[in-house]
């Protein structure tokens, strides 16, 4: 599908023998490519204005001592301009090793990881299971599926709440573990029992959208597969290991990215569970940035804009790596 | 972007959706087997649903701390909650403010996606590939990156505050996404169309407006339920830049009930399935193709 | 496809219209004798505090036709950092309920409009005169007082009965004893301290004779000996018996409040601005039955508590129409009548001695916290001072987790060290 196949864009190869000069070049790549030129404008155009600058000036503020006290502001008809001055890179080295840097990034960092993993694997495992189950001939399935996929259906800042209030002292999930006879810790409150509740909520909130993916992998694996393997007299787990695995890996590559990346970028759970003060050992460092530039007096921007910027380059660098592996991968498997 | 996986498209998930779902019926299961299955299934969709049903029940009782002794609430059900938040609340200002902040996004989104979304799956030029990698890294950028330099970037216009601010920022995720998703609904578009249409005479935009995109519909439309729920749901910008009642989306006026002092957590509860009932209408209606579409955008990335 | 386009066009058409509309903003219209709308933002509790001011309000329209308010409650948690972004952009109200502690940090950002020799400013010789001066920042006045609290120790004097106590503890070592007398005797938890909130452990500081920060001096004392031992008193108010547990979630206000409206702690710390809450709750039917004594005392022998409260303060951005409507609103908002029927609605304390009526006066929460005001501790005029309670109720919330109490307070002098250049620690 990549290869080219308009008119006007066929034309090109014999002419470039001719090795015209570089104005010629640019006149003629103008005239061959000016449609393309034109269709792309609009999208070029919004990602120069509403992506690229914002970055710029967002690049340009980590190197500054930015914050809500010395940045422009408007007072009605008076304009106070911005007093902030350049400081090189002082704000990433402060963050990465200034003084308290484990409090402030280290430990958001392993625990941003620890997170993205943790939820990622459970939303696949969980999400591969129940799509396993809805795969099947079973009475209900569409009834089941429907259910299933609630949590997706109504939007997340909903259905936090909701969690807050189950995961209240006196709330539902305390209730019943205490019906149980089950120790009842302080999901809001401890510091560890915050992470395990923050985990839960979101892989609450992100399995359907794994089971419903995997789900449509999983029917697209032709029915031929398995009765071949079938008469080859594989188990249900071989079955599993070398038709199902293998059939979803398409699928698999593109929503564990997707995950990872969500995961990493989750943001509502974290901010509404919490609430602007609480839970400051269970921030991801997205939510942590927005606090250091939205939540406190005065909000630090040169350090939020930092924060923004290495969390960019960490997922950035995760992709590159994560696509490579998945070329060889693709490789050594044909 | 175009390194590993260009071919492929977005043939092997776009499909199931497509035709009918062909199930393998193939090891017919023991009762035993199906009987867990069916116990599993309960299970999970006992813990799907409980939330909501949870803050359903919350939402019926009459004061703001009902939710620590929510045994009490059973004696005294009432509807007094949907009655404050409906007409003495701006839930509708909400409501309309986050409908129409989503709809123009959404509106926005497709129609400046759709042209490049064409080109780059159609055509080869100088800086197709930046384009195309630009376009997939926007789609992973944290809010943390943007929202520091688009807050002093709206201060200076002054643009916070207003429908506009808010749904320019929301373009920077959406604007990308439905070229990257509309690229890949393209490639399934068989090239003899265009072909056709050159034989006709058209131009490439001819050729585009006339043949192509009214094929492109579906993927216009899986654009546009994307664009619209991402905006519906969004929190963060929304809570930041958005400063009057007048202006907040359901999203900030939601936590406005839940403030530390006073935590009308009856009010909240109300509120939250008023948004609940139309939000999961709307998304079982288009869900089907949401799926589709999402896995089928980004598997060619 | 037709219809979508239809659908489409409407909602351009729905956002160009909803735009037109929302252009016309708070302060950008009204001339100067025409009639005006004045945006006022309310930061009091929305259930049982807003609706009396909502009144009082509709009396200021009736009294002044030409003038129109739009009334807006913002709750107080959101209001400092919506009011921040507001009036540095867009979308700021003309006049605001400003928490004292704000007043410095917004002056000197020059949001607010100075007020000496307006109308606000009239009877500034009624008030009560450390909180004019609270309001002051740089010789200049940028607020009206419009109530002043400060904590107090609240107690069910029942449950206090039931265990055989009949004076509210002096000291935290009484109340210890106290507590753990509740708990056996009438099977309650004692005390039940907001924990991780800045606010709410700076009587623990007080009580040792110090501070966050010696202001005058330029110097971080938060690290000092004296808060050192503060914190230890503190962290035994959730360890000792009879104590309730440390609650850090994010919904502990409305936990510590529930617990003891409903009579299942016997007694917290906590101001004015709650007290007619307390009174809807089951414990407390019989209004007697709130006692209000001054914060217990630290080992320096005092007690004190900071002083709050709330100004009303005009945006330095709005037009002259609206400033001069909204230094008349200001200065009705806080007359001696209005505040009269505040006190008696609310139960909170009027900030100038004529509204301080005999109605007022007979107002058990009222009287009973007009005493413990004079161990009120006005607040250095610092504009970073409000901003110093964040980090140290983070910090003291995670000492109280584990944290040892040397490494809290070190993290808390090394965040105030960036918040005050030229501090010396």
């Amino acid at each position: 599908m990549s290869v080219a196949v308009q008119g006007a864009t066929g034309k090109g190869s014999r002419e470039r023998e001719q090795r015209p000069g570089l104005l010629e070049r640019l006149k003629r790549s103008y005239a061959k490519h000016w449609y393309a030129y034109a269709m792309i404008a609009p999208v070029v155009l919004v990602l120069g204005v509403l992506v690229i600058y914002p970055l710029v000036e967002g690049v340009w503020l980590t190197l500054t001592d930015a914050n809500s006290l010395n940045s422009a502001r408007t007072i009605g008809v008076n304009h106070i301009p911005a007093s902030y001055k350049f400081v090189g890179l002082d704000n990433y080295a402060d963050i990465l090793w200034g003084p308290g840097s484990y409090d402030r990034f280290w430990s958001h960092f392993v625990w941003t990881i620890t997170w993205t993993a943790l939820c990622v694997v459970l939303h696949y495992t969980i999400g591969l299971g129940l799509a396993l189950l809805l795969n099947q001939k079973l009475r209900g399935r569409a009834v089941y599926r429907m259910l299933l996929i609630l949590p997706w259906a109504v939007p997340t800042f909903v259905t936090v709440f909701s969690w807050r209030l189950m995961l209240a002292d006196g709330g539902a999930v305390n209730g019943l573990l205490s019906a149980l006879h089950l120790p009842q810790p302080g999901w809001l409150d401890d510091p560890l029992a915050q992470k395990a509740a923050a985990i839960l909520v979101n892989t609450w909130v992100g399995v359907p959208f794994m089971m419903i993916s995997l789900l449509g992998g999983l029917q697209s694996i032709p029915a031929e597969l398995y009765e071949a393997a079938e008469m080859d007299g594989a188990t249900a787990w071989q079955r599993f290991r070398h038709v199902t695995l293998p059939g979803l890996r398409t699928v698999s590559s593109t929503v564990v990215l997707l995950g990872v990346i969500w995961t990493f970028n989750q943001f509502a759970v974290i901010f509404l569970l919490f609430g602007t003060s609480g839970g400051s050992d269970a921030q991801l460092l997205v939510t942590w940035a927005y606090r250091l530039g939205f939540g406190q007096q005065p909000r630090d921007y040169a350090q939020s804009a930092a924060y923004g910027v290495i969390l960019l380059s960490i997922l950035i660098v995760f992709t590159a790596f994560y696509r490579r592996w998945l070329a060889r991968n693709e490789q050594a498997n044909g | 972007m175009s390194t590993t996986t260009e071919r492929p498209a977005a043939a092997p998930t776009a499909t199931p959706a497509a035709r009918p779902t062909r199930v393998r019926r193939r090891g017919r299961s023991s009762p035993l087997a199906t009987a867990l299955s069916h116990g599993a299934l309960i299970l999970a969709s006992l813990v799907a649903l409980f939330p909501v049903l949870w803050i359903l029940y919350i939402s019926l009782g009459p004061d703001k701390t009902d939710y620590l002794h929510p045994g009490g609430i059973l004696d005294k059900l009432t509807l007094s909650n949907y009655h404050h938040v409906l007409f003495d609340t701006d839930f509708f200002t909400w409501f309309g403010n986050a409908f129409l902040v989503s709809g123009v996004t959404t509106v926005f989104g497709v129609m400046v996606a759709a042209t490049t979304g064409y080109a780059v799956s159609r055509m080869k030029f100088p800086g197709h590939k930046p384009l195309m990698w630009s376009l997939l890294v926007t789609q992973m950028f944290p809010i943390a990156v943007l929202i520091v330099p688009m807050y002093t970037i709206l201060s200076e216009l002054g643009l916070l505050d207003s429908y506009t601010g808010l749904i320019l920022v929301y373009s920077t995720t959406t604007v990308p996404y439905c070229a990257w998703l509309l690229k890949g609904y393209f490639d399934t578009i068989p090239v003899e169309i265009d072909e056709a249409g050159r034989v006709d005479g058209l131009t490439p935009i001819g050729t585009f407006w006339r043949l192509v995109l009214p094929l492109a519909r579906p993927g216009l439309a899986v654009a546009a339920f994307y664009s619209f729920l991402t905006a519906w749901a969004e929190v963060a910008f929304a809570s930041t830049f958005m400063l009057s009642s007048d202006k907040y989306t359901l999203a900030v006026g939601l936590q406005t009930f839940v403030s530390e002092h006073d935590a009308q957590w009856n009010f909240m509860a109300a509120t939250a399935v008023l948004i609940a009932i139309p939000s999961s209408v709307f998304f079982y209606l288009v869900q089907r193709h949401l799926v589709t579409g999402l896995t089928a955008g980004a598997s060619k990335s | 496809m037709r219809r979508g386009i239809a659908a489409s066009a409407l909602v351009v058409a729905l956002a160009v219209s909803m735009a037109a509309c929302g252009s016309s903003g708070s302060s950008s219209d009204g001339k100067a004798d025409g009639p005006v709308t004045l945006t006022y933002w309310d930061t009091s509790n929305a259930t049982n505090e807003a609706p009396n001011y909502q009144e009082l309000v509709k009396k200021f329209e009736a009294a002044n036709p030409n003038v129109k308010v739009d009334f807006v409650n913002v709750p107080f948690d959101q209001a400092q950092n919506k009011l921040q972004t507001a009036m540095g952009a867009k979308g700021a109200p003309d006049v605001f309920r400003s928490e004292v502690g704000w007043t410095a940090a917004f002056a000197k950002a020059g949001y607010l409009e100075p007020l000496d020799g307006t109308p606000a400013a009239a009877d500034t010789s009624a008030f009560q005169p450390s909180l004019i001066q609270q309001a002051k920042y740089d010789g200049k006045l940028y607020g009206v007082p419009l109530v002043t609290d400060t904590l107090g120790l609240l107690y069910n004097k029942d449950l206090f009965a039931k265990a055989g106590i009949t004076d509210a503890p002096k000291t935290w070592d009484e109340l210890k004893t106290d507590a753990a007398a509740l708990k056996d005797k009438a099977g309650v938890d004692g005390f039940w301290l907001k924990a991780a909130d800045g606010y709410y452990a700076m009587p623990f500081l007080f009580g040792e004779g110090t501070d966050t920060v010696d202001a005058a001096g330029k110097k971080i004392t938060v690290a000092s000996p004296e808060a050192v031992k503060a914190v230890e008193t503190y962290k035994t108010m959730f360890t000792a018996p009879g104590m309730a547990k440390a609650d850090v979630t994010t919904d502990a206000y409305a936990h510590m409040m529930d617990a003891f409206n409903s009579g299942k702690v016997a007694a917290i710390i906590q101001g004015p601005w709650e007290i007619t809450n307390i009174y809807k709750g089951a414990a407390f039917a019989d209004k007697k039955n709130l006692g209000i004594a001054p914060v217990p005392a630290g080992s320096a022998g005092k007690g004190g508590a900071p002083t709050g409260g709330h100004n009303i303060s005009v945006y330095a951005g709005a037009d002259q129409a609206h400033k001069a409507a909204a230094e008349k609103f200001a200065a009705f908002m806080t007359s001696a009548e209005s505040q009269a029927f505040i006190a008696q609605k609310n139960s909170t304390l009027p900030t100038r001695s004529d509204a301080f009526t005999a109605d007022v006066k007979a107002d058990p929460g009222i009287a009973g916290f007009q005493a413990v005001l004079p161990s009120a501790k006005p607040r250095p005029e610092l504009p970073e001072y409000s901003s110093l309670f964040a980090s140290l109720g983070t910090n003291l919330g995670k000492a109280v987790q584990g944290t040892g109490t040397q490494d809290a307070l070190s993290t808390i002098a090394t965040d105030y060290a960036k918040l005050l250049p030229g501090f010396a620690k």
